[in-house]
């Protein structure tokens, strides 16, 4: 069987693209190039069943994707189940489980099977917490191992994977050469850097990048092209060690492609405002158009507490300059592990800056917003509750907000704008 | 004299050494700033001790947060407990836009309970007055305007948002483009609505000189309230508001030239590629006067969220040269801000600000950012918790959490402590 890619080169439109085209309002042909090209990707694992394709890349909607996963001492398969409902209740596209303890392969089946979004998964996590309970460390773990779970996880049905494949010695030598703040925040990406220097190896997911390509093309599995050096601090953004590995990503993009593989590339991360449209524009000419995957970004290191806000940000103005696909941060992000709560606002805050960019340039996004204006205008709260992006949030905080108010809101009173000059400009003027 | 008239003839005030020292700069800056008219420094004659704070080009981004009783809820206590929370959570200044009750109380409250600058919209007070006194703000006489500016001044407050920049051919132009929400501004749905009915021109606009001469009397700030605003993102940079914009400009040489600081208020719903042209535009159109956004928010569809959607938009703004981002609290287009709201308000603007401070390179705040890296490099939590822009939320996670360090699950052949241990003593060239 062909994937996507493949399929998408020798001009047939398949059923994933015609989805995918339907729910953006695109024609499936623009889908199929966009494939074709590799400047858009379908999430959708061929063994996976009740999938709604996704389609992640130039000249759709911006996809926004929350991560869940076992971790930590009080890890629990409930209370991380109780997450992903919260997350797609709030509109996420897609899940990552990042699962780095516990039962693993029951947290992941049961995710696939429970949900109907495409799911993405980081398996050297699972690879390196089966050999520290082997071998009592985790660097001891063997290649063979690591190549084993990303099979099986492959065979389960993961939609996307994401690989540390381009954090290589070369990578290591330009952070050792040139220094760094904060040198690895990617806990896998840590870890493999780690392993190589224990070891004493070049990264065996680069060394044997075609076997890796194989069980992706086998189960058109969209690769995710992980990047170990996200800079973790705005100190670092844009630093040798990140530059680097861009560049090996865009090497690795090609080798995909060739392969038949669908791919994307991940971002970082903390960015400084002023490095956003560059970190994208370098994204996209080096790894020659491939859907770019941010994580965030955040654009201050300050604001621990309030990373929701601050990824927003940074997630709008990334999108703004061309990048498809948003990772939520939460507001725990930093501190600890987020809380159904946060889970649900991390959600909202990302699909927010997804949709602040879409606007600017999508005549279907921008009619949301014209005809919550319009409601507005009307008064017509029934509409606007149901036209707002969390309408139990928007409905919850409109009770207890404007409680004591029979019509307009609390804010105003009776001296509603919409009202004093609906009449005067002669404009029809609903009630409430 | 005012800052203003001090600052052109070349004296140093104690509030620009003041602000500058808040700020870590020369007051010459300030003062070359205030003369100028790039920067203002809102503080009334007869104001007593205040935090006071320098708003405008090369400066911090500063933060505004709203507050005051309304005719649906009328509770002082509540409103004094919201300015405490706000100054508390780094609010540089606050506005009082009390709409209900005993509206001079609860502004002598305001300016007794903030330790900062304090501003206010005297129409409500005209407008609601002239309800209960008259029946109707449309049987406001333009005295009870003046009144209320010349009591409001008098009683010391800082800043004064005054709807002057709208005039006939401002509404006309509204009539003529047609918008999708019209007027969301209260003060400008006011006084349209009192143009539109009694056929006369905005006495505010008409009779302009006069509220300078009691602005310049008590060194009122005069910030050039946004009557105009788009109130959706389909209204934003149509022709009412670049209408509005205009006669804002002109306003500002006039004020300037009547010794009178001045700055001008902004939009409102904003989409994110009209943000940098909206700023261009103010800054051009009104001689770099300082610009205060409401916001701007990014998108409509967001209510509950739309502290978010402000900061997203104010980020931009600011980067782009907005000097003072006025709050959003998530009660926004839904209600009245609980203190809870107001707190979330004030944080998520100043994650706004300093992203914009780091964008426009305002000395000392990617200074703070680099020692949060190093102390995270550091696993030091303590110092985390005090360089964060919230500390209070980031002890209440992290109490009872321990300092730094690896997990030990792998003992010592951890990989994240053998990588680290390679890059310690930092970059080697080989």
């Amino acid at each position: 069987m062909s994937t996507q890619l493949e399929r998408a080169r020798a001009g047939e439109i398949t059923p994933e693209m015609r989805r995918v085209a339907e729910k953006e309002g695109v024609e499936a042909e623009f889908v199929r190039r966009g494939v074709a090209e590799g400047s858009i990707v379908i999430l959708r694992n061929r063994r996976r069943e009740k999938v709604e394709p996704v389609g992640v890349g130039a000249g759709l909607e911006v996809k926004v994707s929350a991560s869940v996963g076992l971790a930590g001492a009080e890890a629990d398969r409930e209370s991380e189940l109780a997450k992903v409902r919260a997350a797609l209740e709030a509109g996420t596209d897609t899940l990552m489980d990042l699962s780095i303890t516990g039962d693993m392969d029951g947290m992941r089946r049961t995710i696939l099977a429970e949900t109907g979004v495409p799911v993405g998964t980081l398996p050297v996590y699972q690879a390196l917490e089966e050999a520290r309970a082997r071998y009592g460390a985790a660097v001891k773990m063997q290649t063979e191992e690591m190549f084993a779970v990303i099979e099986k996880q492959a065979a389960d049905g993961v939609d996307f994977l994401a690989v540390h494949a381009a954090t290589t010695v070369q990578t290591i030598r330009a952070a050792k050469k040139h220094g760094r703040t904060d040198y690895l925040v990617s806990h896998g990406g840590g870890h493999l850097v780690g392993w190589m220097l224990y070891h004493g190896r070049e990264n065996p997911l680069y060394e044997q990048f075609d076997r890796l390509l194989d069980i992706c093309r086998r189960y058109d599995v969209t690769l995710s092209l992980a990047d170990g050096w996200r800079p973790g601090c705005l100190d670092d953004s844009l630093d040798a060690a990140q530059v680097q590995e861009l560049v090996v990503l865009g090497e690795l993009v090609m080798r995909a492609r060739g392969a038949g593989v669908q791919v994307m590339v991940k971002g970082p991360g903390h960015v400084p405002p002023g490095h956003i449209k560059a970190t994208v524009r370098l994204e996209k000419e080096l790894c020659q158009g491939a859907p770019y995957f941010v994580f965030g970004p955040l654009v201050t290191d300050a604001a621990p507490g309030c990373d929701q806000i601050n990824a927003a940000i940074g997630g709008a103005l990334s999108a703004l300059a061309g990048a498809d696909f948003l990772c939520y941060v939460t507001a725990a992000e930093h501190l600890g592990l987020p809380d159904v709560q946060q889970v649900r606002e991390g959600v909202v805050a990302a699909r927010i800056a997804a949709h602040a960019a879409d606007l600017t340039r999508r005549p279907r996004a921008r009619q949301w917003d014209l005809e919550m204006s319009r409601a507005r205008k009307a008064l017509d709260w029934e509409k606007q509750i149901a036209l707002s992006i969390d309408p139990a949030r928007a409905a919850a905080l409109r009770r207890d907000r404007s409680r004591d108010s029979a019509e307009a809101c609390a804010m105003c009173g009776k001296y509603c704008a919409m009202q004093v000059v609906g009449r005067y400009l002669g404009r029809e003027q609903g009630t409430c | 004299m005012t800052q203003l008239l001090s600052a052109r003839v070349g004296l140093l005030t104690p509030e620009m050494k003041q602000a500058a020292a808040a700020e870590g700069v020369d007051p010459e800056f300030i003062r070359a700033g205030i003369a100028d008219g790039t920067i203002v420094l809102p503080k009334n004659r007869l104001r007593g001790n205040i935090r006071v704070c320098a708003i405008g080009r090369g400066l911090r981004t500063k933060v505004n947060a709203l507050v005051g009783t309304s005719s649906d809820r009328d509770d002082p206590a509540m409103e004094a407990r919201k300015i405490e929370a706000a100054v508390a959570a780094g609010a540089d200044a606050i506005m009082d836009l009390s709409t209900g009750g005993d509206i001079d109380g609860m502004r002598r409250l305001s300016l007794e309970k903030a330790v900062v600058p304090v501003g206010s919209v005297p129409i409500y007070q005209a407008g609601i007055e002239a309800i209960e006194r008259r029946g109707g703000i449309v049987q406001m006489e333009p005295e009870d305007m003046f009144a209320a500016i010349e009591k409001q001044a008098a009683a010391g407050v800082d800043f004064m948002a005054i709807h002057c920049a709208l005039n006939f051919a401002v509404v006309e132009r509204l009539q003529k483009t047609g918008r999708v929400t019209d007027i969301v501004s209260r003060g400008g749905a006011f006084l349209t609505g009192w143009m539109l009915h009694n056929r006369r021109e905005n006495p505010l606009y008409e009779q302009f000189d006069r509220v300078l001469a009691i602005l310049k009397e008590y060194d009122v700030t005069l910030s050039l309230g946004d009557a105009i605003r788009p109130g959706c993102t389909a209204d934003s940079l149509d022709g009412a508001q670049v209408q509005g914009l205009l006669v804002a400009g002109e306003l500002v040489a006039r004020a300037r030239e009547a010794g009178v600081q001045v700055m001008v208020e902004g939009p409102g719903h904003v989409p994110l590629h009209h943000v940098e042209t909206t700023v261009l535009l103010q800054k051009r159109l009104c001689r770099g006067a300082p610009y205060f956004v409401l916001g701007t928010l990014a998108t409509d569809v967001a209510p509950g969220y739309d502290h978010i959607t402000a900061a997203v938009g104010g980020a931009l703004a600011g980067a782009a040269g907005a000097d003072f981002l006025c709050y959003v609290t998530p009660a926004e287009h839904l209600g009245l801000p609980t203190e809870e709201d107001v707190r979330e308000g004030v944080y998520a603007a100043r994650v706004a600000a300093h992203a914009a401070d780091i964008a426009k390179e305002v000395p000392g705040a990617l200074e703070r950012d680099r020692r949060m890296a190093r102390a995270r490099a550091a696993g030091d939590r303590r110092a985390q918790a005090e360089l964060a822009l919230n500390p209070e939320k980031v002890r209440r996670f992290l109490n009872g959490v321990e300092d730094g360090g690896y997990c030990r699950l792998c003992g010592d052949d951890c990989a994240l402590r053998l990588a680290a241990e390679y890059f310690q003593g930092g970059p080697v060239a080989e």
